[in-house]
Parts: C-alpha cells; sequence; structure tokens
C-alpha cells in the first residue's frame, strides 16, 4: 500500500519533469520558427504604413505623387529597422 | 461550390437580421464560432480547476500547464512589471489558440482567418499598450521615438522612422496571424479538392500531403497564437519598462 503510494508520487514527479521538458523544447523550437514567420511581415507592414501615411498626407496637400515618394522610403527605412530590432531581440535569448 | 477553396471563409447571417444604429449586428457563423471557443475554454478550465488535487487529472494538468507556459512567457519577456496583466495575455493566448484549433476541425470556421477579427485584437492592444505607456511615463513615453546617442541632425528623419516603425505593430501583428491561417486553410482545401478530382487512380499522393498539410496546420495554429501573446508581452514590456 505504502510502496504503491511512494511509487505513484515518484511516477507524478518524474512524468511532469518530462512534460516540463517537453514544454520547454516545444517552447524554444516555437521561438525560432515564430521568429522567422515574423521577419517577412514586419518589413512588409512599415512599408505599408508608410505608403498608407504618404498617400494621406498628399490627399491633403495636393502634393500627389511627392509625398508618397518620400514616405515609401521612410517606411522601407522603418521596415528594415523593424528587423533589424527583432533580429537584436532573438540574438538577446 | 465545393471545390472553390475559398468558400470556407464566407460569413453568413444566422438567425435574424439585427441592425442598431446602421450597424449590421446580425450573429453569424463568425460570432458562433467565437462564441463556441469561448464556451469551450471555459468549460475546459472550469473542469480543470474543480478538482484541485494534488496528483493532477488529465484535464487539470493540461490548465497547469498553461498556466504555468503563459506565466514563463511573461515573465521572461515582460518582467515582474508585467504580472498584473497576465489575466488579459492568457485570455487572449487561449482565446486564438482555441480559435485556431476548432479551425482545424472539418465543417468548422476559423474566426482568425479573417483580417477584421485579428485587426481588431491588434489595435485593441496597440490602443491599450499606448495608453499604458502613457499613464506610466507621461510624456516621457515619446522617448521611444528618440533613440538616444543620435546626430541632432538626424532625428527628424529617424523620428519619423520610428513613428512609422511603431504604428507598423498592428498591422504587423494582425496581418501576420490573418495570412498564416487564411493560407494555411486555402492550401489545405486546394489539396483536397486534388483528391477528389484525380480520384482513385493519382488522388493519393495529395492525399498524403494533405494529411502532412494537417500536421503543419495544427503546428502552425498553436505557434501563430503564441507569437501573438509573445509579441503582446513585447510591446508591454516596452511600455512598462521604457529604456531606449
Amino acid at each position: 500500500m505504502n510502496d504503491s503510494k511512494d511509487l505513484e508520487t515518484r511516477l507524478k514527479i518524474a512524468k511532469s519533469k518530462l512534460r516540463n521538458k517537453e514544454i520547454k523544447d516545444t517552447g524554444e523550437k516555437g521561438v525560432f520558427l515564430g521568429n522567422a514567420f515574423k521577419l517577412g511581415t514586419e518589413l512588409v507592414a512599415a512599408v505599408v504604413v508608410g505608403v498608407i501615411i504618404g498617400f494621406i498626407l498628399d490627399n491633403w496637400f495636393g502634393t500627389k505623387p511627392i509625398l508618397i515618394i518620400i514616405f515609401f522610403i521612410f517606411g522601407s527605412a522603418a521596415g528594415i529597422l523593424n528587423v533589424f530590432k527583432a533580429a537584436k531581440r532573438m540574438q538577446e535569448k | 461550390m465545393a471545390t472553390n477553396p475559398m468558400h470556407q471563409f464566407n460569413v453568413h447571417k444566422i438567425g435574424p437580421e439585427i441592425k442598431i444604429g446602421g450597424i449590421d449586428l446580425s450573429f453569424t457563423n463568425a460570432s458562433l464560432f467565437m462564441l463556441f471557443s469561448a464556451i469551450l475554454i471555459l468549460l475546459f478550465l472550469l473542469f480543470g480547476t474543480k478538482e484541485k488535487k494534488i496528483v493532477p487529472g488529465k484535464i487539470q494538468l493540461i490548465s497547469e500547464m498553461l498556466y504555468g507556459f503563459v506565466a514563463k512567457m511573461i515573465s521572461d519577456t515582460a518582467g515582474k512589471k508585467a504580472k498584473p496583466y497576465f489575466p488579459f495575455i492568457f485570455s487572449l493566448f487561449i482565446f486564438i489558440l482555441f480559435c485556431n484549433m476548432i479551425g482545424m476541425l472539418p465543417y468548422s470556421f476559423t474566426v482568425t482567418s479573417h483580417i477584421i477579427v485579428t485587426l481588431a485584437f491588434a489595435v485593441f492592444i496597440f490602443v491599450g499598450v499606448t495608453i499604458l505607456g502613457f499613464a506610466i511615463h507621461g510624456f516621457k513615453y515619446l522617448k521611444i521615438f528618440v533613440p538616444s546617442g543620435v546626430p541632432i541632425v538626424l532625428l527628424p528623419i529617424i523620428m519619423i522612422i520610428e513613428i512609422i516603425s511603431y504604428l507598423s505593430r498592428p498591422i504587423s501583428l494582425s496581418v501576420r496571424l490573418f495570412a498564416n491561417m487564411m493560407a494555411g486553410h486555402t492550401m489545405l482545401k486546394v489539396f483536397g479538392g486534388f483528391v477528389i478530382s484525380l480520384g482513385l487512380v493519382a488522388g493519393w499522393l495529395p492525399l498524403t500531403f494533405s494529411i502532412a498539410l494537417t500536421g503543419l496546420e495544427i503546428l502552425v495554429a498553436f505557434l501563430q497564437a503564441y507569437v501573438f501573446a509573445i509579441l503582446t508581452c513585447i510591446y508591454l514590456n516596452d511600455a512598462l519598462n521604457l529604456h531606449h
């Protein structure tokens, strides 16, 4: 009776250790894969935001093609900055 | 109709049309599946925490694991100060996870494959984090747009770039989840369509692909919920601990 209880608790501890390890493993793998998915959208999103801002400002001031071009360039720079930041975060871990 | 891979994303009304102030608030299949996953989460966690045994049962173990997983994620990425926001991140993570996973069932509807749903989440987080940043740091929060050690000549350009980078957060956050879910489900449907049209002769090849893709999609479903939650933590960290 006592033995079987002892075994049960030991089994439980071992199992929970194993599961914790599994969570850790999948979690760490998830970070890498997640980062890989992340970088592409980071780059594109900033360009999109830049172009949208340029488009709105152009409509506002009536300077049709100029601001959209300028903000496209700013957006591209911001996209590269985003990727740079994300890559730096990756290295910190 | 059945072979159209985009047909699965159609939103249609269930029950009567409800219009309040010109806004269509009818109950749709999307709302049905959101409600469904919310109820499932509620039941799952209620059962998981009903009997607090020392030796946990299966459901209790899974819910405790989920708790530990999210708690560790928050403390790793956002530090101790983010502890009060645990309920928000946990609900966000588990809701997206359940929506994604329910979407993997045949004949179901994937709520997160619609940009309006993910954008609503992302904009809510973005606005919330910005308000939080201003509430904690006041106007000092604007410092995140001014990186230290930049020459004064370059400062205006850098500031514009930083602001665009900050504004791109909700878009990258929402587009990532939406695009991954929609692309995956479309791909599954396309391969499923190949199985039917190639028939018994050559249909086995796309069928194997389809099975492999289902596995991949389950991984992506988990991963995207995880990425969404961890990025929320990172943005929260930026707002809580101002160091640039």
